[in-house]
């Protein structure tokens, strides 16, 4: 077999090395795509593998078409159309596959390398990170290698030359990607996307509803990324306030829906104590139109490219959806006040409670209201259902089971178990009944530090639910009722984790220590990898440009910049040609000087004439006595010597032959 | 592509007329020359439909990169330009600084192919992929690889339509390595010139009789028994068994005699004037050219009888003789006959 692989025709090596390096583009597309596609392609890459194999003709036309009209249905009964991210994906895997059967003519090979170019693309809508960026890097390599290879015409040379011309095409283009990459404007998506464009990537939503933040406590992968420029403040203090829900329909909470005028809501009144947390943002792309800030931040986050307004509530909208990394920088205040002092008539929006719904929590609240009359003893009334929360037999668990439509009902009497979602929801529920104000607060809580970068790293599986109470004199209140039921989940390294695959378990029950360093490795690489080549934006290049000296920099300066460095490096071309030409073998230029100065415009010497005919010419035309012929042949002599007879080192009489050149006495033409 | 052919017609096709006058004018500008060195000033570059497909398939990667906001996208658009572009420079580099050098051309008959031999001199160090050498518009590419600091040697065929010293047709070399997005190109017109044999008639009629010689009119032939013979005759009866060529028998199955007395009695004389083709008037197209090439294929089977045969063209005399040289100068005036370069001696070789 090996014996064979070695000595396989030509033609046979070609299209398997085309066809491996085909499925090494296809393998991490596989898990995505609908499961017919992807047994459709690993089916007709090894059938062609067989074919090429037994050198067996290909199908016919007939076949093909047949199976292009079959890709098609099956595709347009998947995705219900055949336009958008999803559909192009399947379809331009079904082309590349099916393309590999009719590769009869040149132009075929090309077809498949330009559609491998386009899948190798597609990878990057789902995932950018390293390990895919070095995938597709090899593949791009293995692409280029079956290129060069068709182009080498002549026998059967090794696949590994191809390798080489391909290494250095891409080792030279590197800086001009570089280059390119660095300066070429980042533009705005020139038009809409399909709805599917950005779904798969997690974040939080902007509703909730029994089992959404299940889904992402078991996703392990990082939200935000921060590096505290002040003191890191305790853990347990850490609350990232993402959207607030205010807004209860059945079990679905919303984000506040008012039933009053825009000028009658409550203003944030947000006033700060002590010294500002200061830190930088590195946010994954969650394609929501907020940003997540440290509790309350009283400035403008700094962010470039995007505009910023903070709700009502404490959250910072932006006017786009973060569909990149963001890097932003903001202040904030882990000491502050909000909300209106006293009670406004705005404040009942928070205590609205959809008709009909979860009666035994309202006939337990009736119940404690019955003891406290007055308004002043809400912060009992909060600490006595803080207390049964401590006390009641309560558990934090990830997984609750489906709740009907009585949440809070369930939770406080049948269930009693539940996670941040739950507790909180059930929470702010029982304090309406209780006419206490409160809604839900989203984001993220708590987080680890990196300890080889010094970033902080909170992942989505730190995604949190916490509420705010209302109090008289004290405005919006954070409660964590979560952390009354499991102390655990706030404020330490101690949680629930989601299952881990095998080698990360198998290595985690080694050693802990060597998992967690291997990790805080990886993902301080990743880090890296997210703060220079992911988050590279027009903001960053416009850093650039401030640091090569631009004052106020704009995009066109990019492009002038790129520019310059087009006209630069053409210029260094043309030198570099001038000097390739001048490197052309001084002797014959010498030479060739001489024929020139000898010949008349009418008739031209040839100037590949040798001296000693040049000599014999010279004599002819002035005599053999003639003073000047003599210097002029003297010297064709001397030039003959220099390169057929060597003493020494020749370049030394060249210098002198070339300054004899200047002053011999040439015939005037 | 010819440079002798007729252009297009200017009215009924104009774009191909002034397509074809460009052409012409363009080849024939460049300098003939039998070994060339590949320069800046004599390589062309173009893209290719490919490198159009791959510019699109950029464009398209690019696109998709701006509207999804992909980074990694922007680096495998960039990547793929660059190499791309380093591709289009190695594409270049792979002819520049090649030398191509005319080997001595033979000569041929008209008709059949005659082979031109070049060597293509590399003195870089990498080795040259992927160069193709055709006639200019012939569309058969003979393709080679050029070993770093060697030589390779490729052999085109052309079909000569003419007789005469010709003019090797316009080569042209082309790369498209490495990545089949640009063609890079050059067009040589060597300086030398191949001698065309005339196309020897097909099926000519037997040689015509010789003329008996003026003087001796009927000595008798007098064979003798040593070795030395003159020449050869057709076999008669009685002819001694040790005379006849068994050779010859063995060749061309037919029977002939070493003939001692033969030159004596009779003299072959291929004469244009007595073909048995009727020429009107001297110089008349194909008349003409059935009597030369009548007479080329008496010149080819006189040879091959070993006789000694002279050739007489108009004016021109070359006496009887026989030999390899004999038959090379009779065919080379054969073939230069009626044209300017009805010289004594023509070179056909470079130098």
């Amino acid at each position: 077999m090996l014996e064979r692989l070695r000595h396989l025709p030509r033609d046979t090596r070609d299209t398997l090395f085309l066809l491996l390096v085909i499925g090494w583009v296809l393998v991490p597309q596989l898990g995505r795509l609908p499961l017919w596609c992807s047994a459709l392609a690993l089916a007709v890459l090894a059938w062609r593998g067989v074919l090429a194999w037994k050198a067996q003709p290909l199908p016919s036309r007939w076949w093909l078409l047949g199976l292009l009209v079959l890709t098609i249905a099956a595709t347009l009964l998947t995705h219900r159309t055949l336009l958008g991210r999803d559909a192009g994906v399947t379809l331009l895997v079904v082309l590349l596959t099916l393309k590999t059967l009719e590769l009869r003519a040149r132009r075929d090979a090309f077809v498949v390398f330009f559609l491998g170019f386009f899948t190798m693309l597609t990878h990057f809508f789902f995932s950018q990170t390293l390990a895919i960026a070095a995938a597709m890097l090899i593949a791009l390599l293995g692409l280029l290698t079956a290129l060069v290879n068709t182009h080498m015409p002549v026998g059967k040379p090794p696949l590994r030359e191809a390798a080489v011309t391909a290494l250095t095409m891409a080792a030279l283009g590197a800086p001009i990607m570089l280059v390119l990459f660095m300066l070429f404007p980042r533009l705005a998506p020139l038009w809409g996307m399909p709805g599917d464009a950005m779904t798969g990537r997690s974040g939080l939503s902007s509703t909730m509803e029994v089992g959404t933040i299940a889904e992402l406590a078991l996703d392990d992968s990082i939200a935000m990324r921060i590096r505290f420029d002040s003191p890191i403040p305790r853990q347990s203090e850490l609350y990232f306030r993402g959207p607030v829900l205010s807004t209860l329909q059945g079990r679905q909470w919303l984000p506040l829906r008012s039933s009053f005028p825009e000028r009658m809501q409550d203003m944030p009144e947000l006033q700060t104590r002590g010294e500002p947390v200061r830190y930088q943002v590195t946010l994954e792309p969650h394609n929501r139109p907020w940003i997540l800030v440290l509790d309350a931040a009283l400035d403008k986050p700094d962010v470039n490219g995007m505009e910023l307004r903070m709700t009502r509530e404490l959250q910072w909208l932006t006017d786009q959806p973060v569909a990149n990394l963001l890097r932003y920088s903001a202040r904030s205040h882990t000491e502050y006040s909000h909300g209106p002092m006293r009670r406004t008539v705005a404040l009942q929006d928070y205590l609205e409670l959809p008709p009909g719904l979860n009666p035994r929590t309202l006939q337990w609240a009736s119940e404690l209201r019955r003891d406290a009359q007055r308004v002043e003893d809400a912060p009992r009334l909060v600490d006595a259902v803080l207390q049964r929360l401590r006390t009641g037999g309560y558990t934090y668990t990830l997984e609750p089971g489906v709740y009907g439509d009585n949440t809070a009902d369930e939770f406080w009497f049948d269930r009693r178990t539940g996670f941040c979602e739950h507790i909180a929801s059930s929470f702010v529920i029982m304090m309406r009944a209780l006419d206490i104000p409160a809604r839900i607060v989203t984001g993220y809580q708590g987080g680890e530090i990196n300890a080889l970068d010094g970033y902080w790293i909170l992942r989505q599986s730190d995604a949190h639910a916490w509420t705010e109470v209302w109090l008289a004199g004290r405005g919006w209140v954070r409660v964590d009722p979560t952390a009354a039921v499991a102390p655990g989940r706030i404020g330490s390294l101690q949680r629930l984790t989601a299952p881990r695959n095998a080698i990360a378990s198998a290595v985690e029950a080694v050693s802990p220590a060597i998992w967690f360093n291997l990790r805080a490795t990886w993902e301080a690489v990743n880090n890296r990898w997210n703060q220079w080549v992911l988050n590279y934006s027009q903001a960053t290049q416009l850093d650039l440009l401030k640091h090569i000296g631009f004052s106020s920099p704009s995009w066109e300066d990019l492009g002038y910049v790129l520019l310059a460095l087009i006209v630069v490096s053409s210029l260094l071309g043309a030198a570099w040609t001038l000097w390739e030409r001048s490197r052309h073998d001084p002797w014959l230029r010498l030479l060739e000087g001489a024929a020139r100065k000898l010949g008349t415009a009418s008739a031209p010497l040839a100037p590949s004439m040798p001296p000693r005919t040049l000599a014999g010419l010279v004599r002819e035309r002035w005599g053999a006595h003639d003073v000047r012929a003599q210097a002029i042949c003297g010297w064709l002599l001397r030039l003959e010597a220099t390169r057929y007879a060597p003493q020494g080192r020749s370049g030394a009489h060249l210098a002198a032959l070339r300054r004899e050149f200047k002053q011999l006495p040439w015939p005037r033409r | 592509m010819d440079l002798a052919q007729p252009l297009p017609h200017p009215l009924r096709r104009p774009v191909a007329h002034v397509r074809a006058r460009f052409r012409h004018w363009w080849q024939s500008r460049l300098p003939l020359r039998d070994v060339t060195l590949l320069t800046q000033r004599n390589v062309y570059i173009l893209p290719t439909r490919a490198g159009f497909m791959l510019a699109a398939t950029l464009l398209v990667l690019l696109v998709a990169s701006i509207n999804y906001q992909l980074n990694l996208g922007y680096l495998l658009t960039f990547l793929l330009a660059g190499s791309a572009l380093v591709g289009m420079h190695l594409c270049h580099g792979t002819l520049r600084g090649l030398t191509l050098q005319l080997q001595p051309v033979e000569a041929g008959f008209m008709g059949g192919n005659t082979t031109i031999a070049i060597d293509l001199v590399s003195t870089r160090r990498r080795v040259r992929h992927g160069i193709g050498l055709s006639l200019l518009g012939s569309g058969h590419w003979t393709w080679t690889d050029v070993p770093g600091q060697g030589r390779a040697t490729v052999h085109v065929a052309f079909k000569p339509h003419r007789r005469g010293l010709q003019p090797i047709p316009a080569l042209t070399a082309e790369t498209r390595f490495p990545l089949g997005t640009f063609r890079v190109w050059t067009i040589w017109r060597p300086a030398s010139r191949v001698l065309v044999y005339p196309a020897p008639e097909t099926w000519p009629p037997p040689l015509p009789e010789g003329e008996p010689r003026a003087g001796s009119a009927a000595t008798a032939p007098m064979r003798r028994a040593s070795g030395e013979f003159d020449g050869v005759r057709s076999y008669q009866r009685g002819d001694p068994l040790k005379l006849v060529m068994w050779k010859k028998l063995a060749k061309a199955d037919e029977l002939v005699s070493r003939d001692t007395q033969q030159a004596q009695r009779h003299l072959l004389w291929l004469d244009l004037a007595n073909t048995g083709v009727a020429l009107a008037h001297q110089g008349s197209g194909t008349q003409l050219e059935r009597a030369i090439s009548r007479l080329c294929a008496w010149v080819l089977a006189a040879d091959k009888q070993d006789l000694e045969y002279g050739l007489r063209l108009g004016g021109r005399q070359i006496p009887p003789a026989s030999g390899e040289a004999h038959k090379r100068r009779c065919l080379e005036a054969l073939a230069v006959y009626g044209s300017a370069q009805d010289a004594p001696s023509p070179q056909p070789h470079g130098h």
